[in-house]
């Protein structure tokens, strides 16, 4: 019988992060079920122990009880966690896009290590750099809270206080997603029936024979013509889900697919991209025009899925439950 | 008001209210299931998972020690208050009974007025 109360002391261990206080917590908690049960027994028989034990709590619920007060971070502080790991996080992408951009690496111990590297690279180490900035000012705030001094930290204001952003829960907001649904999906359509009979949808003009003129060579045409359908079905995608739900969940998945695609696309070589005779000036012109461009959609991209992120991290903050005590 | 919403407010006046009661109850020397009857037998009732963790609570500040005893057939850990958590106990029933008498004094003058 006392199995069960062994397996549910071990569940309360589990939980109950107190370092040496432990055992001396489980024996109190083993010495009450025991007693109680006992008493019960008399009335009940033999299920006394069981009720007894579900009587108690669940083991989270119960190891929770004896960790209040002991905050990693104090709610005080909490709402600093995700705004200075924005604004580091900032600093972090800013160097991370200039070190692509000019071939560059940047080191600023111990908040900053940008190496060297591409596009894809830079794509896949940002969402490593994000967590270790969070891990960075987690630390921070976590040696703040230790102190158990009233420290004043600032609070940065940029615009738009993230607090007061809500999701749009306007009365017309279902029909215009239906809206744009619909015209994403045309769109998404128009370009699959157009790749499907010219293996590509960048279109340069029609030859004299009727035929059409592709922009880009063959094979350039082909991928990045899939790539424009991925971003296409992707939008389409997000837009249907969101007819159901407005998790920030959609958006923070539909960013980070679109990062991926953008990264594919910038990461081509642009030299023997085009189809179409063009003079080097102007060839040079468009290779610059089209990274910037490309450049911001992605920073613009990236700021969007951080501040999902964000506000994903701070509603999953919760309150702490009171003390319980009722009238019999 | 619903029972619900009674119930929350009550559950925050409680906080405070739980550590005079352990500490009055504790003149005397107890362990945490004979306090849960001996309240449960004064009309009112703390849930396990509360009283236990408060007693340690309290027991860490220094307002009350525990020993654990081997006298019966199970060991059980008693407490009872210290001196610090005397003073403690005396300055929260000053409070306590101060925040009664504004209460009742309201109420007169409310009484009054009608």
């Amino acid at each position: 019988m006392t199995n069960n109360l062994d397996a549910y002391l071990e569940d309360i261990g589990h939980y109950l992060a107190v370092g040496p206080a432990r055992e001396e917590i489980l024996s109190e908690i083993r010495s009450h079920i025991l007693e109680k049960a006992e008493e019960e027994r008399a009335r009940s028989g033999e299920a006394a122990l069981e009720r007894v034990i579900a009587g108690f709590g669940p083991p989270r619920r119960v190891a929770e009880r004896y960790l209040e007060g002991r905050e990693i971070i104090a709610p005080a502080y909490q709402r600093h966690l995700f705004r200075y790991t924005s604004i580091l996080f900032g600093f972090h992408f800013l160097f991370t896009l200039i070190g692509v951009i000019f071939g560059r690496s940047f080191v600023l111990f111990p908040v900053l290590f940008v190496p060297r590297m591409g596009v894809i690279e830079a794509l896949l180490y940002l969402p490593a750099a994000f967590l270790t900035d969070l891990g960075f000012v987690a630390l921070i705030l976590y040696f703040v809270t230790q102190s158990k001094k009233d420290i004043k930290l600032p609070w940065p204001k940029f615009g738009l206080e993230a607090d007061d952003i809500k999701l749009p829960r306007k009365p017309g907001a279902l029909a215009a997603t239906l809206a744009g649904l619909t015209f994403m999906l045309a769109l998404t359509a128009a370009a699959v029936y157009i790749f499907t009979r010219h293996g590509t949808v960048f279109i340069a003009g029609l030859a004299s024979s009727g035929e059409i003129k592709p922009l880009f060579t063959a094979e350039a045409g082909r991928s990045l013509s899939l790539i424009v359908i991925a971003l296409l079905a992707a939008g389409a995608v997000s837009l249907f889900l969101k007819l159901f739900t407005r998790s920030r969940w959609i958006d923070v998945g539909s960013d980070a697919v679109s990062l991926i695609l953008f990264g594919l696309i910038l990461r081509r070589p642009f030299d023997g991209l085009f189809a179409v005779p063009i003079s080097g000036q102007a060839l040079s012109g468009i290779r610059i025009g089209l990274a910037a461009a490309l450049l911001f959609i992605v920073l613009m991209t990236a700021i969007d899925l951080i501040k999902n992120l964000v506000m994903i991290g701070r509603g999953a903050l919760v309150r702490r439950p009171p003390e319980r005590g009722t009238p019999a | 008001m619903t029972e619900t919403e009674l119930g929350s407010l009550e559950t925050e006046m409680n906080r405070g209210f739980l550590q005079i009661l352990v500490l009055a109850l504790l003149e005397k020397d107890r362990y945490g299931y004979s306090m849960i009857k001996h309240i449960e037998g004064l009309g009112y009732k703390i849930e396990e998972n509360t009283l236990y963790p408060l007693l340690r609570r309290l027991e860490k500040n220094g307002w009350i020690a525990g020993r654990w005893t081997l006298g019966e057939d199970r060991p059980r850990k008693f407490y009872g208050i210290t001196a610090e958590g005397r003073t403690m106990k005396a300055g929260l029933l000053a409070v306590w009974k101060n925040q009664n008498r504004i209460l009742e004094e309201i109420e007169k003058e409310n009484e009054h007025d009608q």
